[in-house]
């Protein structure tokens, strides 16, 4: 019988190198102690892990890499073989390739094979998209354990070369946001020792008639000396929308659960940027509720955001503890959000 | 050193943006465009046009572009 909740057992990530600080990606773009300063006040964010060498600008690491090192974690955590996973699904704006899909190269190498495997082209809210996948999976019965991954590298968006000081403010700001991490969860339809019970995950596209927020292009032979650019982000959009619609996600989880603002233990707000996610959880304002941030240190990770988060939340989430959790994708612009409840350990 | 008509023209080839003489009194909020990462580009190519460095503190209290520009020319 299928049972009636979905469980997430554990979370792991998955992050490339030592952090990059802004000197050091000041030092590296040419960029001055001015510069330095204006991440720290507008941006806000420390540090990020970038699969690069800045030197040389080769990339290091690869998504297969990231994503399989956080699934092992997350299975180990979770005490479950690879040959109990009956579903593998990935969350990612930044495959390795086209093709084959990195989900399958992950699968290989966790040693997954004869099961279900999907791939969501996805941007922030892809982890949230894959957990909803990974769900409707354990409620129809077709499945016992699903490992959820997502992540991305955008290291190869970074051009070393590039004088930074020439570069328009809409590519600008993408060299300083981002980070290159992977993540992944364990989802079962069973309690294990300090899971968390999913009480609501929704995820909506609401991107009728509106402007991409958030473009990554990619080439082939026929354009690849194409001068357009390979990432763009419309931060204005951004910074007017994403915190209205945090809100508006939050509330439908609290209504819909019939939860108070003071029931929340522990808040997952979206992590674009040091300085935004402190402004949309201030607007937040809810009073009991702990934040579990990692855009400080790691950037804005993309599909693996939510990952890093839950593996901070389960571990801090009591028996019956509640924590909600928000995403909101600007590519063109998504609404997800989900609630847990502590199943204790 | 640059002059105001200098000034301008970095502003609208540079940063895009579609002022006038006119807008650099303005208070920033009122300048068609203008955000935290205009102001960015603008102190990053002021201190490559005059090579000098800026005071990112007092740049930060700049009411106008025309505050901008005074503290980029002050000797």
């Amino acid at each position: 019988m299928p049972g009636r909740d979905v469980h997430i057992l554990s979370a792991a990530s998955s992050l490339p190198g030592s952090p990059v600080g802004n000197a050091a990606l000041a030092r590296r773009f040419g960029m001055d102690a001015l510069w330095e300063q204006w991440v720290d006040v507008f941006i806000g964010t420390r540090s990020r892990h970038l699969a690069l060498d800045l030197e040389s600008g080769k990339v290091t690491t690869s998504l297969a890499d990231l994503a399989a090192d956080a699934g092992g974690k997350a299975l180990a955590a979770a005490g479950a073989a690879p040959g109990e996973v009956d579903a593998v699904v990935l969350g990612t704006a930044t495959p390795d390739r086209l093709m084959p899909a990195t989900v399958n190269i992950v699968a290989d190498r966790l040693g997954i094979d004869q099961v279900r495997s999907f791939q969501l082209q996805s941007g922030c809210s892809g982890a949230v998209q894959a957990l909803d996948v990974a769900r409707q999976l354990l409620l129809a019965g077709e499945a016992r354990t699903v490992l959820v991954l997502g992540g991305d590298v955008i290291a190869r968006f970074y051009d070393v070369t590039r004088d930074l000081r020439s570069a328009a403010p809409a590519e600008l700001v993408n060299y300083v946001l981002f980070g290159d991490a992977a993540g992944a969860a364990v989802v079962a339809n069973r309690p294990g020792p300090g899971s968390a019970t999913v009480r609501a995950l929704f995820t909506r596209l609401v991107g009728l008639g509106r402007a991409p927020g958030a473009v990554l292009e990619w080439f082939g032979p026929a354009d690849r000396d194409s001068d357009r650019p390979a990432a763009t982000e419309d931060y204005k959009a951004i910074e007017q929308h994403v915190p209205v619609m945090t809100e508006e996600v939050l509330r439908e989880l609290l209504d819909g659960l019939g939860w108070k603002d003071g029931d929340v233990d522990l808040v997952l707000p979206p992590q674009l940027s040091g300085r935004m996610t402190r402004l949309i959880t201030d607007r937040l304002a809810l009073p009991e509720a702990r934040e579990i941030s990692c855009v400080d240190e790691a950037g804005n990770c993309g599909n693996a955001i939510v990952f890093l988060q839950l593996e901070r939340a389960l571990a801090e989430l009591a028996a019956g503890g509640r924590a909600v959790g928000v995403s909101i994708e600007s590519s063109k612009w998504i609404k997800a959000g989900f609630a847990l409840e502590g199943d204790g350990r | 050193m640059i002059s105001v008509d200098e000034f301008v023209s970095l502003l609208r080839d540079e940063l895009a943006l579609p002022v006038t003489a006119e807008d650099l009194g303005r208070a920033l909020d009122a300048v068609d465009s203008w955000d935290s990462v205009h102001l960015l580009a603008l102190c990053t190519i002021l201190e490559r046009e005059t090579g000098r460095t800026l005071p990112f503190a007092e740049v930060l209290e700049a009411p106008s572009l025309a505050a901008v520009y005074r503290l980029a020319t002050a000797s």
